[in-house]
């Protein structure tokens, strides 16, 4: 008797749903799951009281154009173009390398509405002083030529003679062009956690 | 006789406004409870909400009012004006809340609403016409929006792998709408992509593996999930085209 309970219960662990298939993610196994992956940053601590937020000029070591250059996860660097000083101390030193990464790319589209590029995960490299990442802006995001302001317009305007308003739709936003010249603004918060 | 029959009807008049007025009384508690039941439900739903949405902004170092509201009407009620890009509301609808089974899945929606909310802010004239590009372009911003959205969740610290099982479980596959909305599967795979390149943590630590959304996920995306492994093999830097 005790033996055949033991069948039986053998049996239907064997041939119960938990044992049911379970598809296998073949890209976490081919490449993800002998790499040393970190755990990625969390922002769970903050402290807003402070309004202080000194401009930090940076300007893209090599100039990049959205059409065909960037790809997401790519990593820039940018230029330091001014130092900045907190108590008389030197915390970010002009020509300091700030990597950043291609969050998104955004392509041009219809109806001139311009392509853009989102960058974030800014990191200053051989800083004089520890920076938090909370003390940075989190995602910078610059735009190409934005033609909407007058697609939209002529858009309306030429619908008393349709479908000519339509024809709007055709006219593409402009890529996003950063030349070494071109100074973009961040800002660090000395006071933020 | 006829003093009896009055004296009959006075009682049964009496006996039946007595009987009605109990029945009031204990219809009026019970709809009093129920009531109090369902603001009680809605006020814990309306705080959890906003908590989390707080947290969403706060993390994320988002600079402008976004406020949450919880409406407990269903889907063929839904055809309201939306709130997000106007007021700055997000507003959850009851029908949205049923699909939503936990903290992550709860951050996943308000992200994703958030993402949107927070772009109207910017741009010309008081952010409207970066609304009107929203409006003009829906598909292309429908994917920037479930990038930013992963992105304000992990900063949060949510697990972002629940905008997959969020996304998988409540929008439909449909083919017809191919103007203004991407295809579900397309979208999903651009998610786990981003996911895999940018957060791959939460693929290798996974804990929504065995989550059943998660794993019909697996099953329905294995030409898309096949398509990222060459490009990872071949090194391609070029956008995939899912299906």
């Amino acid at each position: 008797m005790n033996k055949c309970i033991l069948i039986l219960t053998i049996l239907m662990l064997f041939l119960s749903p938990a044992q049911a298939e379970i598809t296998e993610d073949f890209l976490v196994e081919s490449f993800l799951k002998n790499a040393d992956i970190k755990k990625p940053y969390i922002h769970k601590e903050y402290d807003y009281e402070s309004t202080d937020a000194i401009p930090l000029r940076i300007a893209v070591k090599d100039g990049i154009k959205s059409e065909k250059d960037l790809y997401e996860g790519q990593t820039v660097e940018f230029i330091v173009q001014k130092s900045i000083y907190e108590n008389g101390r030197i915390k970010i030193r002009r020509g300091d390398i700030i990597s950043a990464k291609v969050s998104t790319v955004i392509t041009s589209g219809m109806n001139g509405i311009p392509a853009s590029v989102i960058f974030d995960s800014f990191e200053i490299k051989n800083a004089p002083c520890k920076i938090k990442p909370g003390q940075i802006t989190d995602s910078l995001e610059i735009f190409g030529q934005d033609r909407s302001y007058f697609v939209f317009p002529l858009k309306w305007a030429l619908t008393i003679l349709p479908p000519t308003g339509s024809l709007t739709n055709f006219i593409m936003g402009g890529h996003v062009k950063l030349n070494t010249k071109k100074i973009l603004t961040l800002y660090y918060h000395p006071k933020w956690l | 006789m006829f003093k009896r029959l009055k004296n009959a009807v006075l009682f049964a008049a009496a006996l039946f406004i007595l009987t009605a007025q109990n029945c009031m009384a204990v219809e009026d508690w019970h709809l009093q409870n129920g009531t109090q039941d369902v603001l009680k439900k809605e006020s814990e739903t309306q705080l959890k909400l906003t908590n989390t949405g707080v947290k969403i902004l706060n993390s994320n170092k988002i600079d402008e009012r976004i406020v949450f509201a919880y409406d407990n009407t269903e889907a063929e009620k839904k055809l309201k004006l939306d709130k997000t890009l106007i007021n700055r509301q997000i507003v959850v609808y009851g029908y949205d809340l049923k699909y939503i089974e936990d903290d992550n899945e709860l951050a996943a929606f308000l992200s994703r609403r958030i993402a949107e909310a927070y772009r109207s802010y910017s741009g010309a004239f008081n952010g409207r016409l970066s609304s009107l590009k929203i409006k003009a372009a829906p598909k292309k911003y429908q994917i920037v929006f479930d990038k930013i959205a992963v992105d304000y969740m992990v900063k949060a610290g949510y697990n972002p792998v629940a905008m997959i099982t969020f996304v998988n479980k409540s929008k439909v596959q449909k083919r017809t709408n191919s103007l203004t909305e991407n295809l579900t599967s397309k979208r999903l795979a651009i998610i786990y992509e981003y996911i895999f390149t940018k957060y791959p943590y939460y693929l290798k630590n996974n804990e929504y593996f065995f989550n059943e959304n998660y794993q019909n996920f697996l099953l329905t995306s294995q030409n898309n999930r096949k398509m990222l492994e060459e490009k990872i093999q071949s090194g391609s830097k070029e956008k995939l085209k899912y299906e």
